[in-house]
Formats: C-alpha cells, sequence, structure tokens
C-alpha cells in the first residue's frame, strides 16, 4: 500500500474519515477546526493527488512518503474500522495538504503520539459513524469519474443526513473539481468563505493537540471551536456560547506561592542537571540569565567561564559550605580577631566573621529587600551569596523573607507572570499574552481571590477598552487638560493681546483691560464696525469674528463631547458602588426574605448572583464609554452603542428591580434570575463583538494610539 | 562596644601603624577636647604627575552608627572644584553609595585612595556640580586652568 503510494489510493471511507470534520485529518492528525479554517481546505484536502498536481506536488509527495513509513499500525487501525463498517473499498488517495503542509506545521507532540491517538479516536469514533457514513457522489460539475487514479472523489460525510443541502462548491485544482454536500448545521459548515490565511493556522497550530484531547471526550467541545472560527454561522447556539471559550477571554492560570517555587525548583534542577553544576549555583545562573534558560545555556555553551564570571559565580566549584576556625584570622569589618572566631568565606575566599557575615545578609535582606544580587562584603567582590551559603549562615525567618524576595524577582522577571494586584493577594497569573498583543486583546484574568484584572497593565477589568486607550482616558479625567477646556468654553480671549475674558455681566462692548481693545462680546468683531446697533449685534457673519468663533464652538463641541461620555462613564462607577453597598444591605434582606418568605438559604441565593451581574456589567458599561469616546463615527460603531444600549437598559432594568422592598422581592424571584440571565448574555454579546473586531483590527479610531 | 566604634577604633590603629604617603586622618577633637571617632578630619594630597599634583584636599569623614554596614559621608571642606563633588563638598563616588560598590570591607585608607584617584579621573557620568562639569566637558583648557588654581590655593604644607 505504502509502495503504491506515488498512486495515492485509499478507501472512500477514509477519505472521509480523513476531513472527517468530527476528527479531523487522520493522516496528519491536522485537527479539524484546523482544516476548515484554511490551511488546507477540505476539499483541497480531499483533493486526489495527480499527475497534474504532481507537478507541483512531486517533491512534497516524495517527502510524505517518508515521513508516512513509520506509520503502519494507524493505517492497520484505518483498515480495522473499515471492516466495521462493512463498507467496500474503491478509491484511495493522498491527503494534499500533507505534503503541502508539512513545512508550515509546528508539532508539540511528536508526530507517533499524535498519530496513535488519532487512531484511537478512529476507533472510539465507531457509533457515530454509522450516521456518519461514507458515501460519495460523484463531482457535478467535474468531469465523469474514470476508473483512475486521477480521478475527483467527492467527500460527503454525511449523505445519512435526510435533508442534505447540497451546496456544489467547485475548487479547481488543476483539471479536476471536486463537489461538496454541505452538512447539516449541528456541526461546522466548511465554507469556502471561512477559509483564512496559513498564518492564521500557524497561530492556532501548537493548540491542535489539545483539541484532539478534547474532541474525543466532549463532542459538543467541537462545536464550540467552530463558533469561535466562523463567526455568527453558529454563535445562535445558546449552548455553544454558554460553553466556550469567547473572544474576548484569555488563556491563563493562576499560581500559588508554592507552584512558583516548585516550577522555579524544577527549572534549576533542570538546568542544574544540563550543565552539572550544583543547584545553587544554576539558580545564580538563572536569575542572572532572567530565566531565559535556552539563551542561558547557549550562552553557557558557548564561553562557559564568561558567563559564569558575569553572574557572579567565579569558575571554582571545589570548597564546600562550611563555616571554619581559622587560627590569626581578624574579620576585615569588625577588626575582631581572637581564636575560635568563627568564620566564612565563599568560593572567592573574601572570609569574614560569622557575625559580620549574617550582619551583612540580614541588612540586604531585610533593610535593602535585596535577594536575587547579593555580593560578597568583600571590596569589589562581584560573588553572589548563593542559598547554600546563605541557608548555613542566617536565621529561619530570615530565610523566609530571603525565599519570598526571590519568589518576588522570579514572577518580575518572566515575561508570562504578574502578580495578582490585590492587596494581601499572594497568588500571581500565568498568561500568554505579550505587551506588543495588547493592541488586539484585552487580557482580562480572574485570580484565584476573584480579584479581576487586566493582564497587560494590571489595573481592574477594563474590557472592551484596551490598555492603551485605557491609559489615555485616565490621564485625560485625570489631569487639567478639561480645566483648559473648560475655560476655552466658558471665557473668550481678546481678539488683540489674547487675555482671557470670562464676561460676569453688563453690555457686549467690551474693553479690554489690557490693552484697550474694544471688541464686541457676540461677534468678536471690532467694536467701531458696530455703528448703531451697538445693544443688538447683528453682524454675525462678518469676517472679522468668525474665527474667533469657530474656534470657540469646536472647543464647546469637544468639551460636551467628553463630558458626555465621561457623564456616563463616571456614572457606571458610581452606581456600582451603590449596588456594591446595595448588595450589603442585601445580604440583610436575603436573612430577612428566609425568615418572611419561608425560603431557603439556596433559594434566596439569585440575589447573590444578581448583584454580581450587575456589578460586573457595570464595570463593562463604564469602559465602553471610555472606549466609544475614542471611536471614529461609522457603521460598526453604531453597531457597538445598539449593543451598549441593549446591556444598559437591561441593567438598569435590574437595578430597578434589585432595589424593590423585600417583601416583593421573594415574588420578583423569576424575573430577576431572567433579567440576570440577560444582562450575562448582553455582556457577552457585547464584549465579543469588540473583542472580535479589534483582534481583526476593524476599529477606527479617532485618535494615535 | 558597638560594632561601628569598634571598627573605628581598629581603623585608627591601624593608620597610625601604617598609612599611604602624603593622606592624614585623625578622629575630630571637640572644644571641649573630646575625641569624637565618627567625625574624621583627612586630607587627600594631589597625585604626582597629575594636574592636581601639589595641593592637599582637606575633607571630613562623617560615619553614621551603622557603619560599616553603610557607607560614611565625604565632604571636601570647602567644596571643591571637580565634576564628581556637589556643591555642598560631597563626593559623589560609587564606593560611597550604599545601593552601588559600598562593601563592608571597605575602610577609610580605601576610601581616601579612590578620592585621591576621583581627582584626576572624573566620571562624567554622574556630574555633581555644573560649573565644573561644564568646563570639563566642553573647555578642557579653562578647566585645567581652573583646577591648577585650586590647587595653588590648597597647598602642601
Amino acid at each position: 500500500m505504502l509502495s503504491g503510494f506515488d498512486i495515492h489510493v485509499l478507501t472512500q471511507l477514509d477519505i472521509a474519515r480523513i476531513v472527517s470534520p468530527a476528527l479531523g485529518c487522520l493522516f496528519c492528525c491536522l485537527p479539524p477546526h484546523l482544516i476548515f479554517r484554511g490551511i488546507s481546505n477540505p476539499y483541497r484536502h480531499a483533493a486526489i493527488s495527480t499527475a497534474a498536481t504532481a507537478a507541483t506536488a512531486a517533491t512534497a509527495a516524495t517527502a510524505t512518503v517518508q515521513s508516512f513509513l513509520p506509520t503502519l499500525p494507524f493505517l492497520s487501525a484505518i483498515q480495522r474500522s473499515r471492516e466495521t463498517f462493512n463498507l467496500g473499498s474503491n478509491f484511495f488517495f493522498v491527503p494534499a495538504h500533507t505534503g503541502l503542509a508539512a513545512d508550515t506545521i509546528i508539532f508539540t507532540t511528536p508526530p507517533q503520539t499524535r498519530k496513535r491517538k488519532a487512531a484511537e479516536a478512529a476507533i472510539i469514533d465507531n457509533h457515530s459513524a454509522t450516521k456518519d457514513s461514507v458515501a460519495y457522489s460523484q463531482a457535478a460539475t467535474g468531469p465523469p469519474p474514470r476508473k483512475s487514479a486521477r480521478k475527483t472523489k467527492t467527500v460527503d460525510p454525511e449523505v445519512a443526513d435526510p435533508n442534505p443541502a447540497t451546496d456544489l462548491t467547485s475548487i479547481v485544482s488543476g483539471v479536476f473539481t471536486v463537489s461538496v454536500e454541505k452538512r447539516s448545521p449541528d456541526l461546522a459548515t466548511p465554507t469556502l468563505t471561512s477559509m483564512e490565511s496559513d498564518e492564521d493556522f500557524m497561530s492556532v497550530a501548537s493548540s491542535a493537540d489539545d483539541f484532539l484531547d478534547t474532541q474525543m471526550s466532549d463532542d459538543e467541545s467541537l462545536g464550540e471551536d467552530f463558533g469561535d472560527d466562523f463567526d455568527g454561522g453558529f454563535s445562535k447556539d445558546k449552548d455553544i456560547i454558554a460553553t466556550a471559550r469567547k473572544p474576548y477571554e484569555v488563556e491563563f492560570s493562576v499560581l500559588s506561592p508554592g507552584d512558583i517555587d516548585r516550577e522555579q525548583n524544577r527549572q534549576i534542577n533542570e538546568v542544574s542537571s544540563i550543565l552539572s553544576l550544583p543547584p545553587e549555583s544554576a539558580a545564580i545562573l538563572l536569575r542572572y540569565g532572567r530565566w531565559n534558560r535556552e539563551k542561558l545555556i547557549e550562552s553557557y555553551m558557548d564561553h562557559p567561564e564568561e558567563t559564569l564570571e558575569e553572574a557572579g559565580l567565579g569558575t571554582n566549584f571545589e570548597s564546600e559550605a562550611k563555616t571554619e576556625v581559622v587560627p590569626g584570622f581578624m574579620c576585615d569589618i569588625c577588626c575582631e580577631d581572637g581564636d575560635g572566631l568563627e568564620t566564612y568565606a565563599m568560593r572567592c575566599g573574601h572570609r569574614f566573621c560569622g557575625d559580620c557575615y549574617r550582619h551583612y545578609l540580614a541588612q540586604k535582606i531585610r533593610e535593602e529587600g535585596e535577594a536575587a544580587r547579593i555580593e560578597c562584603p568583600g571590596d569589589s567582590c562581584h560573588m553572589i551569596v548563593d542559598s547554600k551559603s546563605l541557608g548555613l549562615l542566617v536565621t529561619a525567618d530570615l530565610k523566609d523573607r530571603y525565599q519570598t524576595l526571590l519568589t518576588r524577582t522570579y514572577v518580575d522577571n518572566k515575561e508570562n507572570l504578574k502578580w495578582c494586584p490585590a492587596p494581601n493577594c499572594e497568588y500571581a497569573v500565568d498568561c500568554s499574552v505579550k505587551q506588543r498583543d495588547l493592541r488586539r486583546i484585552v487580557p482580562t484574568v480572574q485570580c484565584n481571590c476573584r480579584h479581576n484584572f487586566c493582564f497587560g497593565c494590571t489595573l481592574n477589568d477594563h474590557q472592551p477598552a484596551p490598555c492603551q486607550l485605557v491609559k489615555m482616558w485616565l490621564k485625560k479625567c485625570e489631569d487639567d487638560s478639561e480645566t483648559a477646556n473648560w475655560i476655552s468654553a466658558n471665557t473668550k480671549e481678546c481678539p488683540k493681546c489674547h487675555s482671557t475674558i470670562e464676561k460676569n455681566g453688563g453690555c457686549n462692548h467690551m474693553t479690554c483691560r489690557k490693552c484697550k481693545h474694544e471688541f464686541c462680546w457676540m461677534c468678536m468683531g471690532l467694536w467701531n464696525e458696530h455703528g448703531t446697533s451697538w445693544y443688538n449685534c447683528n453682524r454675525y457673519e462678518e469676517k472679522s469674528g468668525s474665527e474667533a468663533r469657530t474656534a470657540q464652538a469646536k472647543s464647546r463641541a469637544s468639551l460636551e463631547r467628553y463630558l458626555h461620555y465621561y457623564n456616563r462613564y463616571a456614572n457606571h462607577e458610581q452606581s456600582a458602588k451603590l449596588d456594591k453597598d446595595l448588595y450589603l444591605k442585601t445580604e440583610k434582606k436575603m436573612t430577612s426574605l428566609q425568615s418572611q418568605s419561608g425560603l431557603s438559604w439556596i433559594e434566596v441565593q439569585f440575589l447573590h448572583t444578581a448583584s454580581q451581574a450587575l456589578q460586573q456589567c457595570r464595570q463593562t458599561l463604564k469602559w465602553t464609554y471610555a472606549f466609544a469616546y475614542y471611536l471614529a463615527r461609522n457603521n460598526l460603531t453604531e453597531i457597538f452603542e445598539v449593543n451598549q444600549k441593549d446591556l444598559e437598559l437591561a441593567v438598569e432594568n435590574l437595578s430597578e428591580m434589585f432595589e424593590k422592598p423585600v417583601a416583593e422581592l421573594a415574588n420578583l424571584k423569576v424575573d430577576i434570575l431572567d433579567k440576570t440571565a440577560y444582562c450575562n448574555k448582553r455582556r457577552v454579546i457585547l464584549l465579543s463583538d469588540t473583542a472580535e473586531n479589534l483582534k481583526n483590527g476593524e476599529w477606527s479610531f479617532n485618535a494615535d494610539w | 562596644m558597638s560594632l561601628c566604634v569598634n571598627r573605628l577604633t581598629e581603623e585608627r590603629k591601624q593608620w597610625r601603624r601604617d598609612h599611604p604617603f602624603g593622606f592624614y586622618a585623625k578622629p575630630h577633637r571637640t572644644p571641649q577636647g573630646v575625641l569624637d571617632l565618627k567625625r574624621w578630619e583627612c586630607g587627600i594630597p594631589g597625585k604626582v604627575q597629575t594636574l592636581w599634583e601639589g595641593g592637599l584636599f582637606k575633607l571630613d569623614v562623617t560615619f553614621p552608627d551603622e557603619y560599616p554596614t553603610k557607607p560614611p559621608k565625604c565632604k571636601f571642606v570647602p567644596p571643591l572644584f571637580h565634576p564628581n563633588v556637589y556643591p555642598s563638598g560631597t563626593v559623589c563616588l560609587s564606593i560611597l553609595n550604599e545601593e552601588e560598590a559600598w562593601k563592608p570591607a571597605i575602610t577609610i585608607k580605601q576610601i581616601l585612595l579612590g578620592i585621591q584617584a576621583l581627582l584626576d579621573d572624573p566620571n562624567p557620568e554622574s556630574p555633581a556640580q555644573a560649573e565644573a562639569y561644564n568646563l570639563f566637558k566642553k573647555d578642557r583648557p579653562a578647566y585645567e586652568r581652573r583646577v591648577r588654581q585650586v590647587v595653588k590655593d590648597n597647598p602642601k604644607l
């Protein structure tokens, strides 16, 4: 079979299997969401590799044969599944993309494992195979099939579907045309429109393995992924929405101090064994290299001695750490001598008495908060005090402090780690969103302490506004640029000397105190042009004042615009606070509700849920206004505003109900529950829409950032 | 006896036993005649074969209670014309900075020698006074003239 690879034959079942929407390509184990995403389109994927295309694929195909050689167990799995279905075998082919994509895919697990997984999946999936059963129909628009390898076959995994919406899509690959029938909408529809560039594939390639895992256990996850990939098409399905990772969510994990320690130690031990250095030295080396393991090892391999020297380690690893009594010794720090004086020196040989060393370390750790880069107390010696030496000298509480400080520098040095900014929270969050991605993603994470914050800037959750806009907005609200705005909106400048003038009464005939210039307050034109119409300026269109007027009008409009957004922003901030206060009262309400209406504790929890939803939605709403302030007017903005309006309305409704007296609350329970769910849903819709447009760079802004 | 006083006593002993040529360093004596170990009066000669040769510059060294954990404060009296000396006379030098290169094992002798080396080898990266720094950067001949004048004003005894 493999030797006949240049003929490229497989059974039609295999054809279907290879691009099965449930399993992805069984040849290369490319998961379906990637196939359908566009790295290799499903039709092309299933297209028969022929002489016509062979010209281009020849080299790739040869490479493919090589890489397929070790996959015999997998092929037999296909064979087995064919027997199970008892379907006839006809045609064989090579999945077009295997060759094409061979150089673009980066696999994170060995191909062997992936194939085995896929083969297992093929067997597990037997049950669904009946409805997923396979047949082929001829390409309606293509040339008639001939009994040769140069044949076009249609892959249709769902002929059993009672009502297949046939959509003939032709993909011309050389002389071949492939037609594909549309699948029923419970699974993704592979349409040509959804194909994206290969780059897109690259970005998700690493998640391919995870996908294989999830799809076997949970059929729904398949749909979810499609939901993400094909915007709109399936997002109507609320089950999918409910369980999927939404477009505005990012992957992250929360680490406890213990986890961080373990992770540090794991890396230290790894480097220690690779470089065969003692662990405490490996730790210093790693800290020196800011935990960039690969770079560090490379630099060590290239110039071991320089690296060690620069890291503050020295090259001599002979002596062991212990305190000694050296006859005739005098400490350079305290000038004590005397027999029996306990002394210590690191490998650099600078020897001091134990007390001075201890005192020095305590000073560094406790007063200066230093841990990773404590140098030897000797003059101009840069050797770093290692944890073994430290452990020998200091007390247990200092050791703890030292460890805490080390962990702190570890988290600070790692780009993918950030401390939770909540007071007294000791967790860190691990998230792979890079600084440069922040223009397109708003990475909100939730710590185990339930604090929601932005991983990019560690401010409180500010979805949907990106960090940079948030920074601009906060600065705008904070600094006195708005004072200046007020001045320009409420005062006028003398057209001659530009002194700022606020008119507090009197007629329109202004005489500048400073330069004695006479002008009309209404039109800013020269007063002497006004002639006899002294009290009623009818010279509005006159040139002399028009510039002053437009500048004023602009500044006024800009202030009004800002205030519009600011007021709403501030209002939601304030309301969120009030809602929180209200919730504290609600706790009491919940208690009294239990006693009054005989509801159980669990039955009054809906108030808690509602309050949570209110807080969260208000937080989002608040930032939608800051975001909207920077949006340029266009259709997208209008859609955004409609979404914003919907959410706001829902929130206000819920908020109103929430304030009702306790006696009514019990009757409103269903309503409140409904409204809570609705609010949450509107929020998800608003955030998903914004996040997707942000990711795709669709928004246009009225400010540079 | 505290670590600070103990160490200073010992440093004084060592200094009297042996110190570099041309330097002097002695604890300040109050008007009542009491010796204050935490304030020393020192003198730094200009290095031979440099611009500064022939001068002797008076330096007040004040030791904090935390000495030798923390560095002493060194101040030229009167303030010296030098890019790394603040208008107050305080010397800006890495080994005198707790956050930088100060180590408890550094002695008075090393400090004074360090400051002597700094005289002819200013560090343009950390200017401390505008006048000397600007001349040093922009008009070297004028800078050198000023230094010669300073040396003339502070002659060796």
